[in-house]
């Protein structure tokens, strides 16, 4: 099958929620846990809507993806393709570990098997694994917290019984804005082999969010995910569990 | 009797260089046919180990139905039954459990789809050579995390000893999913294709944890103690585990083109050794004729001085046996030598694949004692049958006509 | 003149000697050719088997897509390909193909299948597709009225998934622009047996597969069918030197474990043939000294009326050859029935034996003129050769001692 990349993430980019930055009382900033629960943490229980273009680029093909993506605290998304064409009406639904495609072309729903799990997710450098991995990095993974002038640097490394590829995680957040700059992914060499930037700051109903992510495979030339957040709204009207449903996937869009 | 004897040495003697050129004909004929045997008895036996010694086993256990597509659901629900019988079982030698399943393979750097094998490391061993296989780091050891990659994969998946891998595939019975974190413990190279570019190996216990059975498996590998397949004591031991939905085979059923091929080339064996043989009788017959015309004015003397024409028989007929003697010993000595030669050494014959079986290491010949034993015989037989019409010829021989020929 | 008649009178004066030494000749003649009938033939007769049902006997990729195929590794140039293979003198017709692994699904079940798009017209003129067909309508690329294109599948592909012809087959698969390619096909045909190379392919018709594949028209592969199988080599070139930026290959590099294999016994074979005889020869050899030795008197005598030793020599070596020869005769007289036999009925055998990853039936031979020429050669050197040292051996004689004896 095609060659893909495999990226154990917390799903930052599906759950906008966690990229905002909190009203936390920053004397007690420095705790390493709690700065990460801080990411992620508004997720918890939050129901939100987000409007994403998302642009792969390969040295064979470079494509662009607008999408709608609904989610209700960590376990349920529901990603809608708005355009291009061809793929308008493509969905994915995902609850807790499983994930389904909802293919219009041919109305069906196909259930993503294990064997496709690391397949790429619509071609991008994100795989359906990552997508569906429920890494509570608190407590997977082993944190030390060091800093600079301007930024929080915490060092991740998997516990020894956490089932990931990477040996270390290196995640750097903005001291003055609390939000995430970077993440890097490093093999148990501590070579780099993959990158993950935040960009472009913006306001989102009044939080400041990096509205831009690239994700970029370094031992992959010419390959390059960028996700846009055109739209995040934290407090979407008509959320709720019947959303994420598999009859809900189905309903001609 | 004696003299008999005494007067075929001395004749055979009389022309040497003819009679070194007719032992030459005969031995490296038989010389000919033991290397010929032993080339095709090698090959024979690499490409039948490589199948059942390698990995797959003398034979088999599985659930009906599951050789079809490697249905992982159709497991071996009471292995531990059927190994406490082969284990008791005297007839068998070895056996190894072994849960299998398909799944994707996954590094840092690249992913790959494979076949996991989940193996008890010492039974493994006495049914499989994966222990020798081992090119880099570790055999297993019953650590969970341990996992044995083959080399191509190891490329591949651009890993080394220690590194990550993370293995992904589908429950037994339920389908869902599941995810298992190892690291690399040692690489292996068995030489063959598929083995090493799609198999991992991990240890029975992690794997059936992974894969959620119980005390169960997909296969159960045997090896007896008798190597022939086909004896009554093993046939015996397979058709008691064939029952219900088990199925037990041996490698011939399992792997039915090599069988093919064998039977091609015992087959023609056969013919072309005894092709070879008509020819070379007909150099012997043309060397004893060559020698009775040289004597023909002496049997005609002996005839006429009252040597019965059975006598005559007999004295051809020794000869050609004597003759026969010196060329089993020279042909055994040749045919041996170099048997023995290539048995240590191998002959190279380059890159090869039969019946699926990639043969790229020399072929160790195999001699047995067949070839030194049966085969000369047939070529004694062989040599006097030649020598009969010789000598019925000089049985006939009419003294008065001989005795005007002069050579 | 003088010469041939005193080597052909030579020949028979020891009648029985002769004929037994050019039995055995005519023996080691008729199991040489034989030998070489079985194996030139089985082999091409495999070769043409597997040229014709699918591989052709050339193939075009683009860069090594052969070794490594990737989605994205596509000829991008259909006209300049096609340009030049319409006015190659060697080909005879060529298709174009498109490959892509693939999930199907049919009610409930799926299971991985490959995918290939071909053109049904080009590839029934170069392939043996169309006659594969068990069940069901060989197919075109015209959808059926409601929009639907039709695929072809294999035995084991559509017992797994329990599909007869009209049935709905769905098609998973991913895009060369990373997009997930889906589609519905009906089953138009089931091709091929159980065991056959494509029990698990399905067949979809080139356009419809581009679309699918979203290839924008590129394919991953031509397969030629030459006028002349035997010319594979040069069209290899000609074809190779005119597209440059692609890969033309032969059939014996796209099958090239078979190609190795069948070169390894082939001259595992010959040496075969080399020690039998050579075996013979050492008969022939005891011959031709008896022979010389009694004639002694004879050639001191020739010697003293003058004759160069020379002419000793090649009256010596012009017996063994013409006897030789006269065998040989004999050889392909004997030989002409047996072999005709092989060449159009052959040995069947019980289970198909796979030769470097292609399946044998049948033992076929050769009946060419190379399968009786070459023996032929083989053993007249052989003669000539044996016959040099006796040969020179009686030119030596010295008159004087000769004619004492």
């Amino acid at each position: 099958m095609v060659k893909i990349q495999r990226l154990v993430l917390p799903l930052i980019f599906l759950f906008p929620g966690a990229l905002c930055a909190e009203s936390v009382p920053n004397n007690s900033a420095t705790d390493v846990i709690k700065l990460i629960d801080d990411m992620e943490e508004l997720y918890r229980g939050d129901a939100s809507k987000a409007e994403i273009t998302m642009r792969v680029e390969t040295p064979y093909y470079k494509r662009s993806m607008k999408m709608e993506s609904i989610n209700l605290g960590t376990e349920k998304a529901f990603i809608r393709i708005l355009s291009p064409k061809k793929e308008r009406g493509v969905s994915t639904l995902k609850i807790d570990k499983e994930m389904w495609n909802y293919l219009p072309k041919i109305n069906k729903v196909i259930k993503v098997p294990p064997s496709l799990m690391m397949g790429s997710w619509m071609g991008s450098d994100f795989t359906n694994d990552d997508l569906v991995k429920q890494t509570t990095l608190t407590e997977e993974y082993n944190l030390e917290l060091a800093e600079t002038d301007d930024t929080y640097i915490i060092d991740l490394t998997p516990r020894a019984q956490t089932v990931t590829v990477w040996g270390r995680i290196e995640y750097t957040i903005s001291k003055a804005d609390r939000i995430p700059l970077s993440q890097g992914f490093y093999d148990d060499k501590g070579d780099l082999i993959r990158s993950l930037v935040f960009k472009d700051p913006k306001m989102f109903q009044g939080r400041l969010i990096p509205s831009v992510m690239e994700m970029i495979p370094l031992n992959k030339e010419g390959h390059k995910t960028v996700i846009v957040y055109d739209a995040l709204d934290f407090s979407p009207s008509g959320v709720n569990d019947s959303i994420f449903s598999l009859r809900n996937l189905r309903k001609r869009f | 009797m004696m003299l008999t004897y005494k007067l075929a040495l001395r004749n055979i003697f009389r022309n040497t260089r003819r009679t070194i050129l007719t032992v030459m004909l005969i031995g490296f004929s038989l010389a000919a046919l033991i290397l010929a045997d032993a080339v095709t008895s090698g090959m024979i036996k690499v490409m039948v180990e490589s199948v059942t010694k390698t990995i797959s086993g003398e034979a088999q256990i599985h659930k009906k139905g599951f050789r079809e597509n490697l249905d992982i659901d159709l497991y071996l629900e009471n292995s531990s039954t059927i190994e406490g019988q082969l284990a008791a079982d005297d007839r068998v030698k070895a056996y190894s459990p072994r849960v299998i399943a398909a799944g994707m393979i996954s590094s840092s750097y690249n992913v790959s789809s494979g076949a996991v094998y989940g193996v008890d490391g010492e039974q493994e061993a006495t049914v499989s050579k994966l222990k020798e296989a081992i090119v880099e780091g570790e055999y297993l050891s019953d650590s969970p995390t341990e996992i044995l990659i083959g080399r191509p994969m190891a490329e591949l998946l651009e890993i080394g000893l220690g590194d990550r891998i993370v293995i992904t595939l589908a429950e037994a019975d339920t389908g869902e999913l599941s995810q298992a974190l190892f690291r690399v413990s040692g690489v292996f190279f068995f030489g063959m294709r598929e083995f090493d570019e799609n198999f991992v190996f991990v240890n029975i216990d992690k794997a059936r944890e992974v894969v959620n059975i119980r005390n169960a498996s997909h296969e159960i590998a045997l090896l007896f103690h008798d190597s022939d397949i086909s004896a009554t004591d093993t046939q015996a031991v397979l058709s008691e585990l064939n029952q219900g939905d088990i199925e037990a085979l041996d490698w011939r059923s399992l792997f039915p083109e090599i069988t093919s091929v064998l039977e091609m080339s015992g087959f023609s064996s056969v013919i072309i050794g005894s092709i070879l043989f008509l020819l070379a009788s007909l150099g012997v017959i043309n060397s004893m004729f060559m020698s009775i015309y040289e004597r023909i004015y002496e049997f005609g003397v002996a005839k006429a001085i009252g040597t019965k024409p059975r006598q005559l028989l007999q004295l051809i007929l020794f000869e050609g046996f004597l003759i026969a003697l010196i060329s089993c010993a020279f042909g055994i000595a040749v045919g041996g030598s170099l048997g023995l030669y290539y048995e240590i050494n191998g002959i190279p014959l380059g890159e090869f694949e039969f019946a699926g079986v990639a043969l790229s290491n020399a072929i160790p010949t195999v001699l047995s004692i067949n070839q030194f034993t049966h085969f000369p015989i047939y070529v004694i037989l062989l040599t006097l049958t030649a020598t009969l019409y010789p000598a019925r010829f000089a049985a006939k021989i009419v003294p008065s006509e001989a005795l005007q020929k002069s050579l | 003149m003088l010469m041939w008649k005193l080597a052909f009178r030579n020949i028979f004066r020891q009648r029985r000697r002769s004929i037994l030494t050019a039995l055995s000749m005519t023996g080691g003649y008729v199991l040489c050719v034989l030998s070489f009938s079985m194996t030139e033939g089985s082999y091409s007769n495999v070769i043409k088997i597997f040229t014709e049902d699918h591989t052709g006997d050339i193939q075009i990729h683009s860069e090594d897509y052969l070794t490594r195929p990737k989605i994205h590794k596509n000829i991008d140039d259909n006209a300049a390909v096609e340009r030049v293979l319409n006015q190659s003198e060697f080909v005879r017709s060529y298709t174009k193909r498109v490959f892509s692994p693939g999930l199907a699904y049919a009610g409930n079940e799926s299971t991985p299948v490959k995918i290939v798009g071909v053109d049904p017209d080009l590839e029934s003129n170069t392939s043996r597709l169309a006659d594969k067909v068990k069940q069901g309508v060989y197919f075109n690329n015209q959808p059926n009225d409601d929009g639907y294109f039709k695929a072809m599948i294999g035995v084991r592909a559509a017992t797994s998934l329990q599909l007869n012809i009209g049935d709905e087959l769905i098609l998973i698969s991913q895009g060369a622009d990373g997009s997930i390619a889906n589609d519905i096909y009906i089953i138009g045909a089931i091709v091929g047996s159980r065991s056959s190379w494509d029990s698990s392919t399905v067949y979809l018709p080139l356009n419809s597969a581009h679309d699918f594949l979203t290839l924008h028209g590129k394919s991953h592969q031509y397969a030629l069918a030459l006028n002349d199988s035997a010319d594979v080599i040069a069209a290899t070139q000609s074809i190779q030197a005119q597209l440059p930026a692609f890969s033309v290959s032969p059939w014996m590099v796209v099958e090239e474990t078979f190609y190795k294999t069948m070169q390894a016994d082939k001259e595992g074979n010959l040496f075969g043939l080399f020690i039998i005889v050579f075996i013979v020869f050492i008969g022939v050899l005891n011959t031709v000294l008896m022979s010389v030795l009694e004639r002694t008197h004879e050639f001191g005598v020739l010697k003293a009326i003058g004759s160069r030793p020379a002419t000793i020599t090649v009256m010596i070596l012009l017996e063994t050859t013409l006897l030789a020869f006269l065998s040989v005769v004999v050889g392909i007289l004997l030989a002409i029935p047996i072999i005709y036999w092989f060449a159009n009925v052959g040995i069947a055998m019980p289970e198909p034996v796979d030769v470097g990853g292609i399946a044998f039936q049948h033992m076929k031979g050769e009946f060419s003129l190379q399968v009786f020429l070459l023996p032929m050669l083989f053993i007249l050197s052989f003669a000539i050769v044996v016959a040099i040292l006796p040969g020179i051996r009686a030119a030596r004689v010295l008159p004087t001692e000769a004619m004492r004896g």
